[in-house]
């Protein structure tokens, strides 16, 4: 198995007025192409800002971030976009779907970064839809579905334009546990059958039990768990 | 689903917010629509039938003193004078003084048609009869429809300067045609009748005319022209004033008040406070999508995008309003246009210039309000975004 | 706690919250503000002009024009027919012991209106000794009355600021003759400022006006004597004249000058009040829904659904009437004595000052309050049917 993901020393610090806080300090991390990562440690240990430097959605002080070979903490912001859209997902606990659009549209989202014809979209849409065994929902607002149902138009939509990597964010924190049970064995499916490599965190030892393996993260330090 | 539809779809997240601000900004555009194309409408009222090469010889004192009649020879024997016809404003009407008054002039017949063919168009054989008939008047289409006038008929034209030796203070007139414009939209409510006609009935004023009109050889030639007009009148107990006849028109218009400055003053009034409207509640709706905002940030889309789709939803939605406004007010206009008032300003309906320019306004205004939360859209970083709400 | 307590606190809430939505909250009063200063400005002008219009009729001078001419312009007066006016029931008596009559003749004269820097119409006067004695409140008050028999004018205060081509002392060419500015007059509040005046039989003379004049001012002994002496004047067959009080003159001038506010002013008015009402409607919603939970709570403790309307009503109007109270300020420093001129009845320029009054201001104020109404109702039934749990639910 190659590396899909690899950390090098990363330093991330936030500033608070005069204040600045450290985060990460020399974060070394390596993901396989493949794997099923669960991330979990105590609130305010980093697990978000790990995602966000993840997912290029933040910037790391110094350090390197590796993809899939290529090193994407020099982009800039554009190329950081288009990166984004081509090659990860995300699934937030929130799902943050768009209201004003049904679930069709939210999963057809990502696909207008790509230049896919109308007729190959919708097909990736219906293909996405039925994955997640919403099809029949298609024409369904956010408001007009359950959490769940909610959460699985976003993974939907995570996984529409056929990214190699999936970030969630507590992707079940606000989920009772059949309906959690569900969308993490739709994750482990990904995982499985489609060779998505996942990084999700969360709280809850149960959902780390559908990831290959997990890591604690504690003061911007990894322990490894492995199951 | 392209951009615009996910922008078609944002503008109407709430729909009663955009319908109200479509009204705010439908309301400014009517505003716009209509006083700007009645100030347009004014202005080529004052130069509609006025052609380069044609000046006015008004008396020095006010236009509304009369010049000596053998001016009108005088004039004419100016180089680089082509043609002359002279005109008496009449102050007609017709049977009722207060509402029934309309532009009146006594003219000579001959001359004048040879100038205005164009303006007063009849038939060949209109102008003949006109010509012939002494007590010939010839009368303008939308005033003949007003008041069911016929060709042949002989009508009382009342005047409220002159009067008659005989103590009558109206002429009796025979159609001799009814004439129409250049272009079809031309206001046609004035009558031109004989002059000599006139001058030998009145009891004073005779042998007096109000203004002569000049045909100059081109139009280069009209300020040597007029300077040599005046020139010859210096010093004469009827010093003249010869100008162009757009000049001349113009300041006529003038005199009722600067409807320029009054239509910019309401239409920025109208405009500065839509903006006021449109802008801070765009900010507010913008600031409930915060978090929408970061979400497709996330997912890609360049900050750039962005913040087209975010101005886009903006110059949507003020396009929106000033098409509605506009088409409005050009609707409201045609209907002016019938109206016995509206007539006399000619051709009211909205130019291309207005309808563009109320376009070109919209589009601004769109830009205008969409800047402050589009570029707190581009500005805004993901993590930010995120964490909020 | 009693209704009345409910709503207070309520509207207390409502109004202290305002700042939560500033820029929104002060985009409706600068809305509102620009309706009342655009429909103000109309009205003060509208108002300015008919002060000015009433302001010059006086009650007991008769003015005699020919029976069917609308305006001095068109009228013909004879010395023969003055003679005759002499005659009349209830003349006063002049100084020097003869009717009380100014026969008078207006002609038009170019002047240049300085905002546009074109020609305009002016009225060159030619009165007699009794010209100001039937206009009492003109004075001179730079330089000196025009000698009678020369070619000296008086000039109009009101003229002289919307006017250039008349400053005192200037040289002026009307035809063949030259005349000479020696005066300015002032006759505040009247038409008569926008005029010049000169020697009646000198205008007569360089004008070629024979014998005529155009109207007569005739001084009666009391406004109680007008109606006879209308009547003299309408029965005496040989006058052909029709004779009205001054005050009747200029009143039926002002009438017209109301179309302008009929067909512009009020109707420009209502549609930016209804733009401005549309965007107090969205505010007011806005307020409605950013207390949502705010107002489901008050009703799970138990205040009713009214004191919530209330409070959005209040709400609405106190927007409205800060609005107002700007638009009056903008008006009352920006246009009001402000001064302007347009073309009267006479054909000729009238100048005046745009000027604000108690009832219009109570128009425009009105039509302030009406936005605020309207705009506070609609959201107010919302409030007030917030359902109380709601506030749990979120
Ligand atoms: N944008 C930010 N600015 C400043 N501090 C931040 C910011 N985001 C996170 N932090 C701080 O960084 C730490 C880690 O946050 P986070 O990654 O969200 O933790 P977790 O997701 O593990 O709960 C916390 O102490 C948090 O307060
Ligand atoms: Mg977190």
């Amino acid at each position: 198995m190659s590396a899909l993901i690899q950390l090098k020393n990363v330093k991330k610090t936030y500033k608070r007025g005069k204040e600045s806080i450290t985060i990460f300090d020399g974060l070394n991390l390596t993901i396989e192409q493949g794997d099923f990562v669960a991330i979990m440690g105590p609130s305010g240990s980093g697990k978000t800002t790990l995602l966000n430097l993840l997912g290029g959605t933040d910037r790391s002080d110094s350090g390197e971030i590796n993809f899939d070979g290529e090193r994407i903490d020099g982009y800039n912001e554009g190329q950081l976009a288009g990166w984004r859209a081509r090659s990860v997902g995300f699934i937030f606990q929130f799902y943050n779907l768009m209201p004003v659009l049904n679930a069709a549209q939210n999963v057809e989202l990502p696909l207008m970064l790509t230049k896919l014809s109308a007729g190959k979209r919708r097909a990736n849409v219906e293909t996405a839809l039925k994955i997640v065994g919403l099809w029949d929902r298609a024409k369904h607002r956010p408001k007009e579905l359950s959490g769940g149902q909610q959460q699985r138009v976003a993974i939907a939509r995570a996984i529409v334009s056929d990214p190699k990597f999936l970030l969630c964010d507590e992707p079940t924190g606000d989920l009772d546990r059949n309906t959690a049970n569900d969308i993490l064995g739709t994750l482990q499916q990904l995982n499985q059958e489609m060779g998505k490599t996942i990084v999700m965190v969360t709280h809850d030892p149960e959902a780390a039990r559908f990831a290959k393996r997990t890591l604690h993260l504690d003061k911007g330090v990894f322990a490894e768990v492995t199951q | 689903m392209t951009d615009f539809d996910l922008v078609w779809k944002n503008l109407f997240r709430k729909p009663l917010r955009t319908i109200l601000l479509t009204v705010s900004i439908f309301m400014a555009f009517l505003i716009f629509g209509i006083l700007t194309s009645l100030n347009v409408a004014l202005d080529r009222a004052s130069e509609s039938g006025s052609a380069s090469n044609r000046l006015v010889v008004s008396n020095k004192i006010n236009f509304t003193q009369s010049m000596p009649y053998a001016y009108v020879n005088r004039v004419a024997a100016i180089p680089g004078v082509t043609a002359v016809t002279y005109q008496n404003w009449f102050g007609a009407y017709y049977q009722d003084q207060r509402t029934s008054r309309f532009v009146g002039f006594a003219v000579d017949p001959e001359t004048y048609m040879a100038i205005f063919r164009d303006e007063a168009r009849l038939t060949d054989a209109e102008r003949q009869a006109f010509l012939t008939e002494r007590t010939g008047v010839i009368v303008g289409k939308s005033l003949a429809d007003r008041y069911g006038w016929k060709v042949g008929q002989t009508i009382p034209i009342s005047s409220n300067i002159y009067s008659q030796a005989n103590g009558r203070r109206s002429w009796d007139m025979k159609i001799s045609g009814i004439f129409t414009g250049a272009k079809p939209t031309d206001p046609t409510t004035a009558i031109y009748f004989h002059y000599d006609y006139m001058n030998e009935t009145i009891t004073f004023e005779r042998d007096q005319v109000g203004t002569i009109t000049v045909v100059t050889a081109s139009p280069d030639q009209n300020d040597q022209v007029a300077k040599a007009i005046d020139a010859n009148f210096a010093n004469s107990p009827a010093e003249t004033s010869t100008v162009d006849e757009k000049t001349f028109s113009r300041a006529f218009l003038k005199q009722a008040g600067d409807l320029n400055f009054i239509v910019t003053m309401v239409v920025s009034a109208a405009f500065a406070a839509i903006l006021m409207i449109v802008s801070t509640t765009l900010v507010s709706a913008m600031r409930e999508r915060t978090k929408e905002i970061g979400v497709m940030k996330t997912l890609g889309f360049s900050s750039p995008r962005v913040l087209r789709m975010v101005l886009g939803e903006a110059v949507l939605l003020s396009s929106l309003g000033a098409v509605l406004g506009l088409g409005t007010s050009a609707f409201i206009l045609t209907g002016l246009s019938k109206s016995p008032v509206g007539s006399s300003f000619g051709d009211l309906s909205m130019s291309p210039v207005v309808a563009l320019s109320g376009l070109a306004l919209a589009v601004s205004l769109g830009l205008v309000t969409g800047a402050i939360p589009a570029l707190s859209a581009l500005r805004m970083s993901i993590i930010e975004a995120l964490n909020r709400g | 706690m009693s209704l009345l307590n409910q709503t207070g606190s309520v509207i207390a809430m409502n109004v202290r919250s305002i700042p939560q939505r500033l820029w929104m909250s002060l985009a409706t009063v600068g809305s509102i503000a620009l309706v009342v200063a655009v429909l103000l400005g109309f009205l003060a002008l509208a108002n300015g002009f008919n002060q000015t219009l009433k302001g010059s009729g006086a009650p007991d001078v008769a003015i005699a024009l020919r029976d069917g001419s609308g305006s001095e312009l068109n009228s013909v007066v004879s010395r023969e027919q003055i003679d005759l006016l002499g005659q009349g029931p209830g003349v006063r008596a002049g100084p020097d012991g003869r009717p009380l009559i100014s026969a008078e003749l207006v002609l038009i004269v170019d002047g240049i209106k300085k905002s546009t820097a074109t020609k305009a119409n002016m009225p060159l006067r030619g009165i007699g000794p009794n010209g100001l004695l039937v206009r009492p409140q003109a004075k001179i008050t730079q330089g000196r009355m025009f000698a009678p028999g020369s070619n000296e004018i008086v000039v109009g205060a009101g003229l002289l600021r919307e006017f250039s081509g008349f400053e005192l002392g200037k040289t002026l060419r009307f035809g063949a003759q030259t005349w000479k500015v020696v005066g300015v007059f002032e006759a505040p509040g009247t038409v008569f400022e926008s005029e010049l005046w000169a020697d009646a039989p000198v205008i007569q003379s360089l004008f070629n006006r024979g014998s005529t004049f155009q109207t007569a001012r005739v001084g009666l002994t009391s406004p109680a004597a007008m109606p006879a002496f209308v009547k003299y004047v309408k029965d005496e067959q040989r006058l052909q004249l029709k004779a009205q009080s001054e005050q009747t003159y200029f009143a039926d001038q002002a009438e017209r000058s109301g179309l302008l506010i009929k067909y512009f002013g009020w109707p420009l008015g209502i549609i930016m009040a209804i733009g401005a009402l549309a965007g107090a409607l969205n505010t007011m919603y806005a307020s409605v829904s950013s207390r949502a939970a705010e107002i489901a709570t008050l009703r799970v403790i138990g205040f009713s659904g009214f004191s919530a309307f209330i409070g959005t009503m209040v709400e609405a109007l106190v927007l409205s009437a800060l609005g107002a109270l700007v638009g009056v300020a903008i008006c009352a420093m920006g246009f009001n004595g402000l001064s302007a001129s347009t073309l009267g009845a006479g054909f000729t320029q009238v100048a005046f000052r745009l000027q604000i009054g108690p009832d219009i201001i109570t128009q425009a104020v009105t039509l302030a309050l009406i936005i605020g109404l309207i705009g506070g109702i609609f959201p107010g039934l919302r409030a007030s049917q917030q359902r109380p749990l709601l506030a749990l639910a979120t």
